[in-house]
């Protein structure tokens, strides 16, 4: 029987807020699927748009970025960087072919932990939806160890 | 032996066996300036008046990223793997000369102090037929670096130009001998004696290349070295497109938590991290010391230590610079220094 | 260009700039930068249409040891690369004294005549044909007319395509590239003394010329120019192996002036698009 295709995704979270926020969703049992890999960042201003090329270098099928709302940045206005900085990155992606339904964004503040698991669940869905996304991990064949006949040598 | 002709359409043929006999074959197609691989799709061009390519072919022997080999973290020990080796051999046919006689200068320093299996693996199983050149613009300088248009250094077999797409067909060493024997049956005699193309314009001697490496030996500190390479921007265009530059970078790659990679990839000393240290210094800390660097390891650090030119006066560093940094033109300034002392 | 050569000229008799970075021609007729540090330098400047380079690049390099003002010959391109320079900080107004040219278009071949046919892309939709700003100008003009913008064709058929044969075709440009950093190097805005790509620990981009490498790069780079490419077009003049380089770089631009209405490098006192934010900023993509 076929593996059924299970979506890794990325998520890009700023400490203050979304990590909370989702940390609340966890200790409230709040039931949601278990794709995300969170990489906790102080703040979305820190979210260089390379760290997202990255990810989908190291596997993933889909990356979502998450932080403060407007005018809640613990940092004042590291956000406002960030959306600004996203706008453009968002139109670069979709220019080159790594169209929205496996980049997202959302603002998810402490408090609002069945937000994150609506978010979370819906960017699942939507990468689930599109599949894997073999077209940029073929871009790794010249990384990936070939084929082999026989064991590689070992330095024991 | 006695004198052989091919045409062009007897070429094409046995350019469809060695493809049946798994060799890989380089040339430039009709209406493309690029060396790369034959297809059905991109039949091969012979025009001896064609400017040279805009980059060598160096990069089937010496590619720009190539894996050394793969590891595999496990368990506290580390697994080594070989990449997987190209078993093809490469044939190369219509080199110019300025490209061909690269490769047996390049091949001195990979089997210098240390022998780089890697390009000879790839190398000795290759053979090389070159063109003669009917080409000449302002870039080219072939005839100064101790070439010239008909120069059969690095040709296993050597054509030259006739009437009526014909080529006359010279076998430089044993490998072009048994290539030669072995496609026989396209080959043919030259019964109706045709002429060969004449060239149009002499190319001239631009300077005196012993003068210039006087110079250079005497002038490690001289003021021309302050403006000479100023306008230089620091990428590697130059030496990336050059037949005879061989600098190499090894890095490491990860790929995944515990794989990766170690690359053998293309650098330049034109770069300016090429020089510095892990302490932070950079005893090439600007343009012009990289510039002078790169004039000196051509016309002189190679002579002095593997008897050869590098630089086979193509020409192509010139053409493409995107500041048109000519470099036939800094040598000729060294030279009109040379001549006054 | 007598009158180019008498400003260039007496600028550096009156010793208003220390030296001028300007055009020159060499005995090939090929057009290339040059410095002049003496009014007997400056006889060898010229301005034609083979003037195609952006001498904005070099003012990063003498930024650093100037015991006087840097001079520049620019063309209305050009100046906008200066007027980045100087919104980003990497040099004073005051520091430059800048010697404008009236241009009409420069080629695309230049191994041919300049011609509507043969004019740069950058040419067929210029709307500064005079230096918006300058400190001397050099009058003399020569008659161009725009004609069509081949590049917007080709803009309209990759927003056409799906996202599939849009990284298809992308890869495929992007297989080509050697990681000489042409690019780079030929880019005024390109001054970072580190550049990200030379970080190795971590390293972000992969130096080795392979699809993933040459994917990184060429995205990350025209990323880091979203909102301070001015278009000059010197990157796709600058690769060897003709990687349509200018279709990303103008995306950027069209994205920044329809989503920000903003215009890199048309005034000094304008602060950058990325280094500053409004609170009324787009946000209808964010969940």
């Amino acid at each position: 029987m076929e593996e059924k295709f299970e979506p890794k995704i990325a998520a890009f979270v700023c400490n203050w807020c979304t990590y909370t926020g989702a940390d609340l969703a966890g200790t409230s049992r709040l039931k949601q699927e278990a794709n995300a890999r969170l990489i906790r960042v102080p703040c979305t201003g820190r979210i260089d748009p390379v760290f997202v090329i990255k990810a989908f270098e190291n596997g993933a099928d889909g990356v979502l970025i998450s932080g403060c709302h407007p005018g809640d940045c613990h940092y004042n206005a590291g956000n406002f960087h960030a959306r600004r900085r996203w706008t453009m990155f968002k139109n670069l992606l979709e220019f080159v072919g790594i169209d929205s339904t496996r980049l997202h964004f959302s603002w998810v503040s402490a408090s609002e932990g069945k937000k994150w698991v609506s978010v979370v669940d819906g960017v699942i869905d939507s990468v689930r939806a599109k599949g894997p996304f073999t077209q940029f991990k073929k871009l790794n064949k010249e990384h990936e160890i070939p084929v082999q006949t026989g064991e590689g040598v070992s330095t024991k | 032996m006695e004198e052989l002709i091919i045409s062009t359409e007897n070429f094409k043929k046995i350019v469809k066996e060695l493809q049946e006999k798994e060799f890989r074959v380089i040339g430039i197609p009709e209406g493309e300036n690029k060396y790369q691989e034959i297809t059905v799709e991109k039949e091969l061009s012979l025009n001896s008046e064609a400017a040279p390519a805009g980059s060598s072919f160096k990069e089937y022997f010496f590619p720009k990223s190539e894996p050394i080999f793969f590891y595999k973290q496990n368990n506290g020990s580390v697994d080594l793997f070989d990449p997987i080796e190209d078993k093809k051999g490469i044939v190369v046919i219509g080199a110019k000369p300025c490209d061909a006689s690269a490769m047996p200068i390049i091949s001195k320093v990979f089997n210098w102090d240390y022998k780089d299996d890697l390009f000879n693996k790839r190398y000795d199983s290759s053979l090389i037929i070159g063109m003669s050149c009917h080409y000449k613009d302002d870039y080219c300088f072939c005839v100064s670096t101790k070439g010239s248009p008909e120069n059969t250094k690095g040709s296993d077999v050597f054509l030259t130009t006739l009437e009526n797409n014909y080529f006359k067909v010279a076998t430089i060493t044993p490998k072009g001998e048994a290539f030669v024997k072995e496609y026989g049956k396209h080959f043919e005699k030259d019964e109706k004696k045709h002429n060969p193309v004449e060239r149009k314009e002499a190319i001239p001697e631009h300077f005196n290349y012993e003068k210039v490496k006087t110079w250079l030996d005497n002038n490690f500190e001289n003021k021309f070295w302050d403006t000479a390479g100023e306008m230089c921007l620091g990428c590697a265009q130059c030496a990336f497109v050059c037949p005879t530059c061989h600098c190499f970078d090894l890095v490491d790659e990860q790929c995944g938590s515990c794989e990766g990679r170690r690359a053998k990839n293309w650098d330049a000393c034109q770069f300016s991290l090429f020089t510095k240290h892990a302490s932070g210094h950079n005893p090439r800390d600007n343009q012009e010391k990289r510039y002078r660097q790169r004039i000196s390891h051509k016309f002189k650090y190679y002579m002095d230590k593997f008897d050869d030119i590098l630089c086979t006066g193509c020409g192509r560093c010139a053409r493409g610079c995107p500041v048109s940094l000519d470099i036939l033109q800094v040598v000729e300034e060294i030279n009109a220094f040379a001549e006054k002392s | 260009m007598n009158e180019l050569k008498q400003i260039c000229k007496d600028v550096l008799t009156e010793k208003k700039a220390r030296l001028i970075i300007g055009y020159s021609e060499d005995k090939n007729k090929k057009v290339k930068p040059y410095i002049a540090r003496t009014p007997e330098d400056a006889e060898k400047f010229t301005f034609n249409h083979n003037a195609v380079n952006n001498l904005a690049v070099y003012i990063p390099r003498f930024k650093n040891h100037f015991e006087g003002k840097i001079g520049i010959v620019v063309k209305g391109c050009d100046l906008k690369a200066v007027t980045a320079l100087i919104q980003e900080n990497q040099v004073k107004r005051e520091n430059l004294f800048i010697i404008g040219v009236n241009c009409s278009g420069v080629v695309r071949d230049t191994d041919k005549d300049f011609s509507k046919d043969n004019s740069q892309i950058k040419c067929k939709y210029c709307q500064m044909k005079t230096p918006g700003y300058f400190d001397a100008i050099a009058e003399e003009t020569i008659e161009f007319e725009l004609t069509d913008d081949d590049q917007a064709e080709m803009m309209a058929k990759i927003e056409k395509m799906t996202a599939e044969e849009r990284l298809d075709f992308w890869n495929a440009e992007f297989e080509k590239c050697i990681k000489c950093y042409a690019c780079r190097q030929v880019c005024p805005m390109c001054y970072c003394e580190q550049c990200i790509a030379e970080k190795s620990t971590p390293k972000w981009i992969d130096t080795s010329a392979t699809p993933r490498g040459n994917f990184a790069w060429n995205t990350i780079r025209a990323f880091h120019m979203a909102g301070r490419c001015i278009g000059c077009h010197e990157c796709e003049r600058a690769c060897p192996m003709d990687i349509p380089l200018s279709l990303l770089t103008r995306k950027m631009g069209m994205v920044a002036s329809a989503e920000f209405g903003y215009r890199p490098g048309m005034s000094i006192d304008e602060p950058t698009l990325i280094g500053s934010y409004s609170t009324s900023d787009k946000e209808d993509f964010i969940k």
